[in-house]
Formats: C-alpha cells, sequence, structure tokens
C-alpha cells in the first residue's frame, strides 16, 4: 500500500542520521591555523603529499591556544596526527607530553635545513617570519621605519595589537630598555607609555585583517606573512624592516602528536614539507622566509622582512627569542597584558 | 510622521540584507559597497568549497531526521493536550514549550556532556536528538493551533459511520489538520536549517552543519565567500515567507490567536 | 489519550538529561587541561563573581537593557502600523520584510552587520565594528521582528473603537496615543520588553562576530570556557547563570501577559 511504503522511506532517512558520514578513515589529520595557513598547505604540501602517497590529507583549524586546549584534552588518544604551532609554544605540548620524539632518519631532507630550524627533539621548523610594524601609507601620512615610532603621539589611536600574544611588543619594550625577554620587566614602563596609543586588540588574523582593511587600526604589529596576504588582496600596506631594533622571528613548527596511528604517514609529510621544492613554493604562495637553505628565493622577495635565504640572514634580519623563555613568560605576559595594555 | 517613522524603521531592518547582496558580486576580496565590479567567483567558491559541501549534506541529514520525528511526537502532544483532559493542562503546555527558553549555550554545552557521557561525540544522531527538542515547540504550537479548530463532531460522525479510529485519524483528523501541519513543517524545516548555537557546541568538522560551517568560515577568512552564501539563505527565505503570506495571510496567523 | 504525550515526554527527557549534566559539570571541580574533575564544589560559581568575569555579566545586563528599550522605540511605530494599517499590501509588506530575517538565521544576519560595521558602505566617524556600540545595533536590529509581532499582536487586540472615541472627543492624535492606545498596550510592551531582554541575556553570535573578542556576553563566556580552554565546570556555572536569570525573567512574563492561551 502506498501509505506503508511513505512509511517505510520515512523510516529509512530516519536512519541516515546514524550512518557516520563520508570520511576518508585512513586520511591524515593536520592541525594548523585557519584561514590562508590551512589554504596554502593544503595547496603545496597536502595534495603533493597525496599525490606522492595516495593518503588523503584532513584538516582541523583553530588559533594556536585553542588547538592546544583541544591537545591536551585529546591527550593519549589524538584526534590529530601532525600539529603545527608556534616554537616556543610547542613547548607546551613537549611538556604536557603531546609530542613523540621525532625519528630523524625518516627525516632525510632536514640535512638541508637552516640549524635555527632545528628546534628540539620533538619539532622542527616548517617556516619563518617577522613580526614587525605594518601600516597603511595611505591612512597614516608619515613615514614608519622604525620600532620607536609606535611611541609617536601622532600615531595615537590608529595601532592595533593581538591580544592572545604579546611577546613581541614585550620584547621590543625590553630591549629598548637594556633588556631582553627574560628580564622584560624593564620595560614595564615603556608598555604602559603605549596604551593610549592603541586603538583596537585583535584576537584572530582574521580580525586582524579586518582592522587593516576598514582602516579602523592601520598601523599594526603584525605577522609579516599575513601582511604579504593583505597586499595580495589588494590593500597596499607597507612592511616595514625596522632600523632600531629587528623584527622578531617567529618560526612555525612541525610535531607528531604522541599515540598517532599514522606517526609514519607523518614523518612523510614532515619530510616532504622540508624538501628543496616545497620549500620554494611556501616562500612563493605563503612569502614566508623558507627553513631550507637550498630553496629558490624569487629575487623580488630576496631581502624582504621575514624571508631568510642564508646562514647570515638569520642571524642578523630577525631577533630569535628564547623559546623556553618565552614559553615560561606567555602566560605571565598575557596576564600582565590584559591587565595592564588591554584593560580600559 | 509615522509613515517617516516606520519607513525608517523598516530601512533599518533591510539595509543589511542589500549590503550583503551587493558585495556578494565583489570581483576583489576587499568587501566594497557598492561593489567594484561585477563577478560570480564567490558563488562558486561557495559551490565547490569541500566543506560548504559536506555541511549541507549534513544540514539537510539532520534536518530530514528532526522533522521527520518532530512532526508525528508533536502532532501527538498537541492532540493529547487538547483531547487529553489533563490536569495541569498548562504545565504540561509550558513543558512542551520549555526548549524554547533555555539559552542555546546551555542546551548547547548540556548535550555535549551528555554525549561525551554516552561517548556519542562523533555522530550527527546527537544534533538530530537536539534539533527535534529545539524544534518539538514550534510543531506542537502550530498543531495546537489546528487542533484547537477541529470540529469533534466530525470524527464523531466517521466513527459512528464504522471507521476504526486509526482510519478516522488518517482519513479525517489528519486532514484537517493540514494548515497547522504545514505550518508545522515550515516552522521545524526553518528552525532547524538556520539552528547554530547549539549546534556549534555538539558538531565537530566532520558532522557540522552549514551555518556552523559558514561561522567557521567568518571567523577564517575575511573574503565575501559567506556574503554569496548568506544572500542565498535571504533570497531563498524571501521567496518562502512572501509565499507563505500569500498562501496562509500570515496576518491572520500573526495578529489574531 | 495521554499515552500520546509519551514521545513528546521522551525528547523532553533528554532535553532535561542535558540540563542535567550541566548541573552536574557546575559543581564538580575543575582540573586544568583535562575533562577529568575534582570533587563538588561551589568554585566555579564563585569564578563567575571573579572582576574579568564580573565584567561579561555586568555588560550582559546593560547591553540587554539598552537593547530592549531601543528595540521598543523604533519597534513601536512599524507595529503600529502592521496592526491598524487597512491596507492588506502594506501589512504583508510589513510582515516579509519582518519575518524574512527572522527566518533567515543568526549567521546571515550578523555577519550582514560585519559588513555594514565595518566601513563598507560609510566610514563612520566612530569606530562601530568590534566594539559595544556594533554590538548594540546587532543586538537591536536582531530583536526587532520579536518585538513587532509581540506589539502588534497586543495591538491588535485594542478595539480602534477606544481610540476614535477619543479622538471624537477632540484629543489631538498624540493624545490619543499617551491616554488610550499606549496605556491599553502595556500588557504587550511589558511582555515584548521581558521576553526581548530574557533572549538578549543569552545571546551569542551578534557579540560573537561583532565583538570581535572585545564585547563579552554570558553566552560567549560559556563558549570560551566550554569550547576554547575546555573548563567544563566553568562554563557550565555561567550557563547555568543565564538559564537561571531567563527563567526568572520569563516567570514574571508569564504573569504579567495576560489573555495568552499559551
Amino acid at each position: 500500500m502506498r501509505s506503508r511504503l511513505v512509511v517505510t522511506l520515512l523510516l529509512a532517512l530516519l536512519t541516515l542520521p546514524l550512518v557516520p558520514p563520508a570520511r576518508a578513515q585512513n586520511a591524515l589529520v593536520i592541525s594548523v591555523w585557519g584561514g590562508n595557513w590551512k589554504d596554502t598547505v593544503d595547496k603545496v604540501i597536502g595534495k603533493a603529499f597525496t599525490a606522492k602517497t595516495g593518503i588523503p590529507v584532513e584538516y582541523e583549524v583553530g588559533g594556536t591556544i585553542d588547538r592546544l586546549a583541544k591537545a591536551r584534552v585529546a591527550k593519549g588518544n589524538p584526534l590529530v596526527d601532525l600539529n603545527f604551532t608556534t616554537t616556543h609554544v610547542a613547548r607546551l605540548y613537549i611538556s604536557d607530553g603531546l609530542y613523540d620524539k621525532l625519528d630523524m632518519a625518516k627525516l632525510p631532507n632536514s640535512k638541508e635545513i637552516a640549524k635555527e630550524a632545528f628546534r628540539s627533539d620533538f619539532h622542527i621548523g616548517s617556516w619563518a617570519y617577522v613580526y614587525t610594524v605594518v601600516y597603511r601609507p595611505d591612512q597614516v601620512k608619515e613615514d614608519i621605519t622604525k620600532w620607536s615610532d609606535l611611541w609617536k603621539p601622532s600615531l595615537k589611536g590608529k595601532i592595533a595589537m593581538p591580544d592572545f600574544d604579546p611577546s613581541h611588543i614585550i620584547t621590543i619594550a625590553a630591549l629598548m630598555e637594556g633588556g631582553n625577554e627574560v628580564n622584560w620587566q624593564k620595560g614595564e614602563a615603556k608598555l604602559k607609555q603605549l596604551k593610549e596609543s592603541v586603538a583596537a586588540f585583535y584576537s584572530t588574523d582574521a580580525q586582524s585583517q579586518d582592522l587593516m582593511k576598514t582602516g579602523q587600526g592601520p598601523v599594526q604589529v603584525m605577522l609579516s606573512v599575513n601582511a604579504y596576504h593583505l597586499q595580495e588582496q589588494g590593500i597596499a600596506v607597507k612592511v616595514v624592516q625596522p632600523t632600531d631594533y629587528p623584527g622578531i622571528v617567529g618560526i612555525d613548527t612541525m610535531g607528531v602528536m604522541a599515540g598517532s596511528k599514522k606517526a609514519d604517514a607523518a614523518h612523510q609529510f614532515i619530510n616532504l614539507a622540508l624538501s628543496k621544492e616545497i620549500q620554494a613554493e611556501l616562500v612563493k604562495t605563503l612569502r614566508a622566509g623558507p627553513v631550507n637553505l637550498g630553496a629558490t628565493v624569487p629575487a623580488n622577495l630576496k631581502g624582504q622582512p621575514g624571508i631568510f635565504s642564508t646562514t647570515a640572514e638569520w642571524k642578523e634580519r630577525g631577533y630569535i627569542m628564547n623559546d623556553e623563555a618565552r614559553a615560561k613568560n606567555l602566560p605571565g605576559w598575557r596576564e600582565w597584558f590584559t591587565a595592564n595594555i588591554v584593560k580600559k | 510622521m509615522l509613515r517617516a517613522a516606520v519607513a525608517a524603521q523598516l530601512a533599518f531592518m533591510t539595509l543589511p540584507t542589500v549590503v550583503v547582496i551587493a558585495v556578494s558580486f565583489n570581483p576583489t576580496a576587499i568587501l566594497s559597497f557598492p561593489p567594484a565590479g561585477f563577478s560570480l567567483r564567490w558563488y562558486e567558491n561557495v559551490v565547490t568549497y569541500p566543506q560548504f559541501q559536506r555541511a549541507a549534506v549534513n544540514s539537510v541529514v539532520v534536518t530530514a531526521g528532526a522533522v521527520l520525528l518532530a512532526l508525528p511526537v508533536g502532532t501527538l502532544a498537541a492532540l493529547a493536550l487538547e483531547r487529553g483532559r489533563l490536569r495541569g493542562r498548562h504545565v504540561w503546555a509550558s513543558v512542551l514549550l520549555s526548549p524554547l527558553v533555555v539559552p542555546g549555550v546551555a542546551a548547547g554545552l548540556g548535550f555535549l556532556m551528555l554525549a561525551a557521557a554516552l561517548g556519542l561525540l562523533r555522530s550527527r544522531a546527537v544534533l538530530v536528538a537536539a534539533h527535534v527538542a529545539l524544534v518539538l515547540p514550534f510543531v506542537v504550537r502550530s498543531v495546537w493551533v489546528s487542533v484547537r479548530n477541529l470540529d469533534p463532531a466530525l470524527e464523531r460522525a466517521a466513527a459512528s459511520l464504522g471507521a476504526t479510529p486509526w482510519r478516522t485519524f488518517r482519513r479525517v483528523t489528519l486532514p484537517l489538520l493540514r494548515p497547522g501541519l504545514f505550518a508545522a513543517l515550515l516552522f521545524a524545516i526553518v528552525v532547524s536549517l538556520n539552528e547554530f548555537v547549539v549546534s556549534l557546541f555538539i558538531s565537530n568538522r566532520v558532522t557540522e552543519i552549514l551555518p556552523v560551517a559558514m561561522f567557521t568560515y567568518v571567523v577564517n577568512y575575511t573574503d565575501p565567500t559567506i556574503a554569496a552564501l548568506s544572500s542565498l539563505f535571504i533570497v531563498a527565505t524571501f521567496v518562502v515567507v512572501w509565499l507563505a503570506d500569500r498562501y496562509l495571510d500570515l496576518g491572520r496567523v500573526f495578529l489574531q490567536h | 489519550m495521554r499515552l500520546l504525550l509519551l514521545p513528546a515526554v521522551v525528547v523532553l527527557a533528554v532535553f532535561a538529561a542535558a540540563l542535567g549534566a550541566l548541573f552536574r559539570w557546575s559543581v564538580l571541580e575543575f582540573i586544568p587541561g583535562s575533562l577529568q574533575t575534582g570533587g563538588l564544589t561551589l568554585a566555579n560559581f564563585r569564578a563567575v563573581l571573579a572582576p574579568q568575569y564580573l565584567g561579561a555579566v555586568r555588560d550582559t545586563i546593560v547591553l540587554s537593557a539598552l537593547t530592549t528599550v531601543l528595540t521598543l522605540v523604533c519597534a513601536y511605530p512599524v507595529a503600529y502600523a502592521l496592526a491598524r494599517t487597512p491596507s492588506r499590501w502594506v501589512r504583508s509588506l510589513i510582515l516579509v520584510l519582518t519575518l524574512a530575517p527572522f527566518f533567515t538565521g543568526a549567521i546571515v544576519r550578523t555577519y550582514a552587520w560585519v559588513l555594514v560595521l565595518g566601513n563598507t558602505v560609510v566610514t563612520w566617524p566612530v569606530p562601530m565594528l568590534f566594539t559595544e556600540r556594533g554590538v548594540l545595533v546587532g543586538l537591536v536590529h536582531f530583536s526587532m521582528p520579536t518585538m513587532i509581532l509581540i506589539l502588534a499582536a497586543a495591538l491588535s487586540h485594542i478595539d480602534p473603537v477606544y481610540e476614535r472615541a477619543a479622538a471624537s472627543l477632540g484629543a489631538p492624535p498624540w493624545r490619543v496615543f499617551r491616554r488610550v492606545t499606549l496605556p491599553l498596550s502595556m500588557p504587550g510592551i511589558v511582555s515584548g520588553a521581558l521576553i526581548v531582554f530574557a533572549w538578549t541575556l543569552s545571546a551569542f553570535p551578534t557579540p560573537e562576530l561583532l565583538g570581535g573578542g572585545k564585547v563579552k556576553m554570558i553566552a560567549n563566556v560559556v563558549k570560551d570556557l566550554g569550547l576554547d580552554s575546555f573548563n567544563w565546570p566553568g562554563a557550565a556555572a555561567f550557563a547555568m547563570l543565564a538559564l537561571a536569570l531567563t527563567l526568572a525573567l520569563l516567570t514574571v512574563v508569564g504573569r504579567v501577559s495576560t489573555g495568552r492561551a499559551t
């Protein structure tokens, strides 16, 4: 009877939700930042990896600290296999026992990378960039050439800063007062002076770009890669190579999650990511600095902030913070920053 | 003066919609209005973005499941409320409508915790269960209105002519409840398809429904793709609401009880 | 007949179980960095009063109150027109323009404001996006349809005969409004205000997207604690707070609104 047929069909439809949605069961799951970071990793490394090994790749996206929180909760039974994170936050993963030691025998390409890219037995650099001053010349009528320009009264109310990681501005303020990231308190007074100049704080990369696009925060302490991404989208921003103190280097790293069942595939991915060819592609697409010294850097990108191509450049053109100090101080920095700078 | 105020308010309510649709055709990733040109690339992105494709499928599956469960459950409940001679009928009514009152984050977090306790974190079944609960009040309310207008004499007549209770239900009651059922179906589909807050808590990357996928996108990208997807939603909703008004005279539904 | 309620009861039992889980977690001790918990404690509720969170609670109440007042003022004229217009065309226009946004979903509606407030159409003289002003605009816009429908329903119950009588006795329009319409529509105003206030207390997508992490309402704190920091006990305490506030307010609505069948 027709109605019985209808009822049967409807009941069949009802069981659909119980069927797990189609997903590749043997996929390599990678945890990475969202937006153009994930897009680039997928386009440059992921697709090549799948083409080479036949293993599909899936991505979990989120902010640096969010993904750490999720990883902690899933400890022992990781939901991801390979993790991208900043070099100092990786120390937190390590101290929580979330990473497995890297099997260097499976990473032959690592022989070609810069010394600075070897961060520890557990994590290895994938690319580099600098945090520096980025601004819109059409909104800011003067030239900004050094970090100390940020304190100029003419820039009052034009600056936007990240509120989730104040490491760089804290370090710069400390350096300006003769200290560094270890005895950073030396820069506290200087930082407080900057407070009135800050118009807004952003919590995500997307927000930082929004603030730049809308003109609400035309001067920012920004990651060089994000600045180049804005340029690609048609927003004319200038990326400063500060003349007083270098930009603060950031090195993003890869690690294999402890307990992952795809450790082999993860190592293959890492090795591929470290290869000359993939690194050259990363430079072109992301405008990040390669870790592989043999990777070709296009002429127009040579010497740009954040893009180091020789051992000398690694040493001179960026300030590499002490990872452990940075990781240890980060929570304290965030608290101090929130209480003294972010809060009205 | 009243007319000016009303016009201003209607403009306020509609302005964002216009902006979204205009921006969706922008050829570059910069959000500008009026758009600097005309391009369908963001619509293309919507249709080809794998996460949206997966989320769309999830949305259809979850909404279908929720509606298929909520409609019969809600109809039976409405019948019981009206005909069941229950003591404390209003208490029951309040209980049935209670999911409307619970803040989305509370329900969402609660379902997440319940699912974790039952080990069900990665299935769409949890989403369906939550959606059924969230959609049920709308179904009950819509059908109840129809049930109240149902003349029991008609059903008694059918019974007196020898029809079994099931036959009476199928041939007399249900057809007479059609307007209420139709309204219930409409509400259920719209509410479930657009449900965001609760679903945010209980989806993961694999099971997430379309609104959650859109939220994730907005938080990670700053291009007009969501403007394109939004425009599609907006146009579809306007058409549905306009049709509903034409055939159901929404004025009657909302302005009189 | 009463058995027909059973399936619905099952559904609601599941819902109640979810709320039960919420309550249970709110009284368990939080162990940072994991989903394990310690023993029973009231610490999570005390944490609600901590300065960083108290600000969110205060902001929520202030924003909700402002939203309610502004929405009331903006919605009243539209509701009046909707209830009183003789023209089917005008009524349809207002209904479609009011209902369509209502049914389009939170993300679509909020994203539209991300665009408008983000200097896409006009460059605002003061920053709007990622500020409290911006969130307020979004919240008012969000609550308009609800307020319009509730007010219109209340107004449509007022027999126009009263207004006509007052006018025929020589009262100017604004006086008719103040002395006849407004008082008679008071139950609608009160229930509309309370409902909008209660819903805005638990608003999530609007402050999340328009607040840019700077404007936090209770619901955002729940999400931060629950999904980002995995402090489930803390998140549960906040969620219970939102639930309690909403229930308290809506109980008042129930007492005030008369003549409603459900």
